[in-house]
């Protein structure tokens, strides 16, 4: 092989190169989404379901019409926040696992304005900064450890779920706990009920909680000089330091806003969920809805306008899935395998990224698969 | 393969034949390279950076397959999976960053490289066996000490007895001289020659022109991975070999031939040194702590005044990176005093540090001077992103203002990049130092503290940051230069100090030294002034 047309072999290689590995990150999620549904599909036709029914019927579910996409959207709601409370703190170079039990603590720090009254408005208001400011409070600890002990986020976090998780249940069940109703809080009074934007759907005000949210990240992250500085600290903590800045500060502060976004999560289900508006023993609502919050922001690329676009594709999922069990038969559990897939396949180019190792391998593969036949030099060399 | 017999004089070892190599992201770094190799020799392979030494090279020791071409041996064509493959047929490489566990001792780390390291017996037959390699090569080395407490040379000492202790004929020298001390340099190539006379092939990758003069047989010069020139040594004259290597920019190269010249660099003019020009920057009895808690910087006292550039020579690792990271913020001494203008620096934030009109060239520009995967634009405020000009109210970043800012520097500095929203891990090395630089410059500084400023660039760029630090000196900023680079310190400083564990073994101007004595000032050992 000479030369030159080594050369344009190697041209042919960079291209496939680049579309394995620097793809557009909105690409790579839709890949991984369709791999996802794939995968789905290829376990349905092995149980014998029909995948193309209960496809249809999950889109149908999902997105068929106003009232399946208030229900979608519903679901999207408290994924959005808690999708950005992973986000902001991975930006800052953290990673907080802690959403769950930061949105239980939100949730029931809401449910305490039942006990007062105040005029509708400023009684949602207050109803928010109580959750926002108990899941401040949830997160801070942790990242108090690691700053000033250097103990791991990822296990205080995880930790912390579990404390929230039993402290929420005894709190819910023992001292908010509704007289007339032993397993469910008090209920959120009429003046702090974050209003039903579709009738007959659970797609409460929160929408606009969560979106507005979003969007002031995404402008903090990256229009402000705050912002910019916990980007910095995450992708390069030494040259955040040369640059002037405080990195315990921002790692700080993305804890903080974690903490309010999960907060506000566990607000806008218990404030926003009709008919009862309270939490029940054991959250049947907010369950999960902090771990699922990292998929979604896995799926958005940690980009508050990707977050928003994955948590209504994940809400979707969630919502159709009960209309693919009735219409098509497919167990629920399913949805959770497309999930499953999904955030697997999306790991599979930040591996590439992680271990360079990964990517040669892929690579080799491509450049055996393309090598042409055998040329004389070739031959000599084997 | 490891014959006892020497083999005879010339005989071919190895010859490669038409190697091309293209990486995979279409980079042509080798075009039909051919070289043949012979016992009892020492090839000088030359060129600048990106050239092509190093994918030669590791494409010879079994670290890269070429993707076409062959390498050929007397028994016919011969083909490494990895480099214990070549190791075992008698190739062995001495990289530039060294291969070692730094909690191991040498004999360990030497273990490691055989087929059962952690074998109870094996530690102790590597013990017996390096003694004699020792004694016969004349290599000395503790055995018995973790290899991250010993010196860098050493620790090159040990890598080269790993590679001897598996009897290779061809040793492959990755720029071995760029972390040794005048003396250690000698010290190796005496062994060098002691191998090559004992049959051994040695290939010795450089960019020091002298030092390819000094002890090859045979310099092999390569540019933009094409073999420009295989000429005897005793053939070539400096000159020539310049020409190869850089092609076109001759008066350049020359002039970095001159630098590396036995003789000292003589200031083309010498300036009327406005050395009385007032102390800005005043270092009294600075002692910092290094990362393991050992004193790093050791009571330095200096001052540095407006128009002056202050050089700190000395072989790395000897205090000056926690010197300079002392008087940039980034590191608390432990005791002494430095200010600026009068106020205090020492202990403070980076930022306020800044404001005192300090600007930081750092030594490492990927960890320290950039945030790689941010854009030109978030490099270029990187520090000042905080300054009114770029921040409005609420934290706001002025983002129009910042790019028109980003494009006056790109013109200014010559930053060679698509614009502003350019990810700074596609510049090159050069064009990421320029926006360093850029930026720093840009603070409208009273002192720069420029550590490497030119390390591991191309000849025009390096040069374009030289000239960028003599233009600031002119305009009466003081400049802290610190560099390993030996000659770009004695060329371009007023004054020069030598420093040696912590330690400033002279301080001085330029002029007053010479190439032996500095040598030995770099090596830690005192001499008295030479009586005029």
């Amino acid at each position: 092989m000479t030369a030159q047309e080594a050369q344009q072999q190697s041209r042919l290689l960079r291209g496939i190169h680049r579309t394995v590995t620097g793809l557009h990150p909105a690409l790579e999620s839709l890949i991984a989404a369709v791999a996802g549904l794939l995968v789905g599909a290829l376990l349905m036709v092995i149980w014998g379901f029909n995948p193309w029914e209960a496809y249809s019927a999950l889109i149908q579910g999902a997105y068929g019409g106003s009232y399946e996409w208030a229900n979608t959207l519903s679901w999207a709601t408290p994924l959005i926040l808690t999708a950005l409370t992973f986000s902001i703190c991975l930006r800052a170079g953290m990673f907080n696992i802690g959403a769950e039990g930061q949105m239980y603590m939100g949730a029931l720090a809401a449910v305490c304005i039942a006990y007062f009254t105040l005029p509708p408005g400023l009684h949602h208001l207050v109803g928010l900064l109580f959750a926002a400011a108990a899941g401040a409070i949830w997160s801070l600890v942790p990242a108090a450890l690691k700053l000033m002990r250097g103990v791991s986020e990822v296990i205080s976090t995880i930790m912390f779920n579990w404390i929230a998780k039993w402290l929420g249940l005894y709190l819910a069940l023992n001292i908010l706990v509704d007289s007339m109703r032993a397993e469910k809080t008090v209920s959120i009074p009429i003046t702090a009920r974050l209003p039903v934007l579709v009738k007959g759907t659970s797609l409460s005000a929160g929408i606009f909680v969560s979106v507005a949210f979003a969007l002031v990240i995404y402008f903090l992250l990256w229009h402000t000089a705050t912002g910019y500085e916990l980007r910095a600290a995450g992708l390069n903590p030494t040259a955040a330091r040369y640059g002037g800045i405080r990195n315990k500060r921002t790692m700080f502060l993305s804890f903080i806003l974690g903490g309010v976004a999960a907060g506000l999560a566990g607000a806008t289900i218990v404030m926003g969920l009709p008919p009862t508006y309270a939490a029940f023993g054991g959250f049947p609502q907010l369950l999960n809805m902090g771990f699922n919050g990292m998929a979604v922001a896995m799926v958005g690329r940690n980009h508050p306008i990707g977050i928003i676009v994955a948590a209504i594709f994940f809400g979707g999922l969630s919502s159709g899935g009960g209309w693919m069990q009735i219409l098509a038969g497919v167990p629920l559990e399913m949805i959770n395998v497309v999930m499953g897939a999904i955030v697997l396949t999306m790991s599979i180019p930040e591996l590439i990224r992680v271990f360079p190792a990964a990517k040669n391998g892929i690579q080799k593969a491509l450049r055996s698969m393309l090598r042409k036949p055998r040329s004389a030099a070739g031959e000599g060399s084997a | 393969m490891s014959d006892t017999n020497a083999p005879r004089k010339g005989e071919m070892f190895l010859r490669a034949e038409g190697i091309t190599k293209i990486y995979s992201d279409g980079t042509v770094a080798l075009k039909e390279a051919s070289v043949e190799i012979h016992s009892h020799e020492i090839i000088g392979l030359l060129g600048e950076n990106g050239a092509g030494k190093t994918t030669l090279t590791k494409i010879l020791s079994g670290l890269l397959p070429p993707t076409s071409g062959r390498v050929v041996s007397p028994a016919g064509p011969v083909q490494f999976a990895n480099p214990r493959e070549a190791l075992d047929f008698g190739i062995g490489m001495v990289h530039q960053h060294f291969a070692l566990v730094g909690t191991f001792t040498a004999a360990e780390n030497v273990a490691l490289s055989y087929d059962r390291p952690f074998a109870r017996t094996q530690l102790a037959k590597t013990v017996e066996r390096l003694e004699a390699l020792m004694e016969e090569s004349g290599l000395g080395v503790p055995l018995n000490v973790p290899v991250e407490k010993l010196a860098v040379g050493e620790q090159q000492r040990v890598e080269i007895l790993k590679v001897l202790s598996r009897d290779v004929n061809l040793l492959i020298l990755d720029e071995p001289t760029s972390v040794l001390t005048p003396l250690e340099v000698d010290e190796l190539f005496n062994l060098l020659r002691r191998l090559k006379d004992a049959g051994k092939s040695i290939i010795l990758i450089t960019h020091k022109l002298k030092e390819v003069q000094d002890i090859t047989n045979r310099i092999i010069v390569l540019r933009q991975g094409e073999m420009v020139g295989d000429v005897k040594t005793a053939d070539a004259t400096t000159e020539q070999l310049a020409q190869l290597m850089v092609g076109q920019a001759v008066d350049e190269a020359i002039d970095a031939v001159e630098l590396s010249d036995q003789e000292l660099p003589v200031r083309r003019e010498r300036r009327a040194v406005n050395r009385s020009g007032k102390s800005i920057l005043h270092v009294e009895n600075l002692t910092a702590r290094g990362n393991t808690g050992d004193i790093a910087v050791d009571g330095v006292s200096f001052d540095i005044h407006g128009g002056e550039i202050f050089g700190i020579a000395g072989v790395e690792g000897n205090g000056q990176t926690e010197l300079v990271e002392s008087l940039t913020g980034l590191r608390v001494p432990i005791s002494g005093t430095a200010t600026i203008n009068g106020t205090n620096i020492l202990g403070i934030d980076p930022r306020q540090i800044y404001r005192l009109g300090v600007a930081h060239i750092p030594e490492d520009r990927w960890e320290l001077g950039l945030v790689l995967p941010f854009t030109l634009a978030e490099n270029a405020i990187l520090g000042v992103h905080r300054w009114k000009e770029f921040r409005g109210p609420f934290s706001v970043l002025k983002w129009g203002k910042i790019n028109q800012h980003v494009r006056e520097l790109m013109d200014r500095f010559e930053i060679r990049a698509t614009g502003p929203s350019a990810p700074a891990k596609s510049l090159s090395g050069g064009n990421q130092q320029k926006l360093i630089v850029g930026r720093e410059l840009a603070k409208d500084p009273a002192i720069i503290v420029a550590a490497q400023p030119t390390r591991g660039l191309d000849i025009g760029s390096a040069r374009y940051i030289r000239q960028t630090l003599v233009d600031m000196r002119e305009k009466g900023r003081a400049i802290l230069l610190v560099s390993a680079d030996l000659d770009e310190v004695l060329a371009h400083a007023d004054r020069v100090a030598i420093m040696y564990e912590g330690r400033f073994m002279e301080v001085c101007a330029p002029e007053e030294l010479d190439r032996e004595r500095v040598g030995m000032l770099m090596g830690g050992v005192t001499v008295a002034k030479e009586t005029a």
